[in-house]
């Protein structure tokens, strides 16, 4: 593990890395202020740099309130940084864009919408024949484990099968750039750890670029190559640290690795000691 | 084989009609008023009503007044609500108006409407239009302001125009709370259908009533209510399945056999 300081401009991937490092997402001195009352202003985010490369997986790792959801909201295009940009291969970000698609804690499905007609929304709408918008969804949902529940309907569905219909319903539209926003948050411990495994299994078949918003630094650690640690009041970028353990991890070898231990205790030894110097959370 | 809690409970409805005959008929018997005809003469009344050319025309206007005012309120009042649950601005245009028009009984406005427009079809089909145009947009408008952010932006990550995420998002999403007002506006619609035609006396189902009231006919006044009472419950019922069949996909409700809005 290493530690870089967040600033550092000439942040290098480590010699590891057989993937190119070419940056994907540019995140340019954002700052987000919201007005909370008639005269108070509160700042969500405060000067925030980051890059991310191409096929990495990258995740957004703070406390509650920090606004770690709001980073990904900016560059998910819902929201406009009061300053600062977001830039997508070079691009600024203005709105939305089916480059970048977005899971939410909430799975925000199509409730009218069956399994399958929720995952194929997204192709019918950039024009692909349903016939062939159909084949390609029955594919993705079997990939997600729902073969079978093609026909339901979302509230027929546990949490951790809507999760997985959005995910489905995301990757269908292929986009350069999945952003989930604390996509098992909702989701009970053993559920949640199995969608830790289905996700890394999927996202290491066909590597995309992942940012990925959570408050759990064993998530995080688990499923990264590069941690964002954030701090709160003002939302800053306290931290990035690579993540250096081997892939394709499994979890019940990355469990026993000291390598991984160490990096979960580091990380929530530095979350600690910013706690000291910090107000009380 | 049909369980004994559901044998209650498709029964139940009958009873209850049945009992309400029962009540009417020995009151009558009791009274012996001659404006008070008996459930058996009221309900003997209504196939000469019904086999009569002219009263059936009357029914079949007031019926088609009612659909046509019924049916522009709705295109009207759905986008108007849908795009003021989702837009401030076109919220902050329309609620003052609305909030003025809401208290004030739209049968009120007839007179007004009679000098204008006359006593025909229009001021009467006017005045079901605004009866039902207010429940229909408001619960548009609820059911658009509480469609998830996280839903639109769905839709915008796949490519969504702003329009098509009205059209294709808020209505579908909005459809049970735009189906609980359109129903209100439904009973509104007869409502108002009989109010308009007992102001403006000149055909319609309405009329029949008051011109049976007027030559002191009591059997064909209660049988008209019992005309009028029908169809409501059936125009209620037929559209209740409707709805039913269009929101499946929501969360289950609370199940009544017969039931008023």
């Amino acid at each position: 593990m290493k530690v870089v300081p967040s600033r550092s401009s000439e942040w290098v991937r480590p010699v590891t890395s057989q993937r190119p490092a070419s940056t994907i997402i540019e995140i340019d001195r954002v700052s987000q202020v919201f007005q909370t009352s008639a005269r108070k202003d509160h700042l969500a985010l405060s000067d925030i740099s980051l890059t991310i490369e191409e096929g990495a997986f990258v995740s957004i790792l703070g406390p509650s309130g920090c606004g770690k959801s709001t980073l990904l909201y900016i560059v998910g295009g819902f929201v406009s940084p009061t300053t600062g940009a977001a830039k997508m291969k070079g691009q600024a970000i203005t709105g939305p864009g089916p480059d970048r698609g977005p899971v939410f804690q909430e799975f925000a499905l199509f409730p009218w919408k069956t399994v399958l007609g929720n995952v194929m929304y997204g192709p019918r709408q950039q024009g692909v024949r349903a016939n062939e918008a159909e084949v390609q969804s029955r594919a993705l949902i079997e990939m997600v484990g729902l073969k079978g529940y093609e026909n339901f309907y979302p509230k027929e569905l546990s949490g951790g099968m809507k999760q997985r219909v959005a995910l489905a319903r995301t990757l269908a539209y292929h986009p350069e750039v999945l952003l989930m926003d604390e996509p098992f948050g909702a989701l009970d411990a053993h559920t949640r750890t199995r969608l830790q495994n289905d996700l890394l299994n999927i996202w290491e078949r066909d590597r995309k670029t992942v940012l990925f918003v959570t408050h759990s630094v064993d998530e995080a650690v688990f499923l990264s190559d590069k941690v964002v640690m954030m701090s709160k009041s003002p939302g800053r970028i306290r931290e990035v640290i690579e993540i250096d353990l081997p892939r394709p991890r499994r979890r019940n070898e990355l469990l026993l690795d000291p390598r991984y231990q160490k990096c979960v205790v580091d990380i929530e030894r530095m979350f600690d000691e910013s706690d000291k110097v910090g107000s009380p959370s | 084989m049909i369980s004994a809690a559901a044998l209650t409970r498709r029964a139940a409805p009958v009873l209850a009609c049945a009992a309400l005959l029962a009540v009417w008929q020995i009151a009558s018997l009791a009274l012996k008023s001659d404006s008070f005809p008996t459930a058996l003469e009221a309900i003997r009344t209504i196939p000469d009503i019904l086999g009569d050319q002219e009263s059936l025309i009357n029914i079949l206007a007031s019926l088609r007044r009612m659909a046509i005012g019924f049916g522009i309120a709705v295109l009207v009042s759905i986008p108007l609500g849908l795009l003021m649950g989702r837009s401030r601005a076109v919220a902050a245009f329309f609620n003052p108006l609305l909030m003025v028009i809401y208290p004030v009984p739209k049968a009120a406005l007839m007179p007004i409407i009679m000098l204008w427009l006359g006593v025909g079809d229009i001021t009467k089909t006017l005045v079901i239009f605004l009866g039902v145009s207010l429940p229909v947009i408001y619960h548009s408008f609820e059911g658009a302001k509480a469609v998830e952010e996280k839903m639109l932006w769905s839709g915008a990550a796949m490519g969504l125009s702003p329009l098509q995420r009205l059209a294709r998002i808020v209505l579908p999403a909005a459809l049970p709370e735009i189906l609980t007002g359109c129903r209100t506006g439904l009973v509104l619609a007869l409502i108002t259908m009989i109010t308009s035609e007992m102001i403006a006396r000149q055909s319609g189902a309405g009329n029949i009533l008051f011109n049976a009231l007027d030559m002191g006919q009591y059997d064909t006044v209660y049988a008209m209510i019992i005309i009028v009472g029908a169809m409501g419950i059936c125009l209620d019922a037929a559209f209740e399945r409707i709805r039913a069949r269009l929101v499946r996909w929501s969360e289950p409700q609370f199940d009544m056999p017969l039931s008023f809005s």
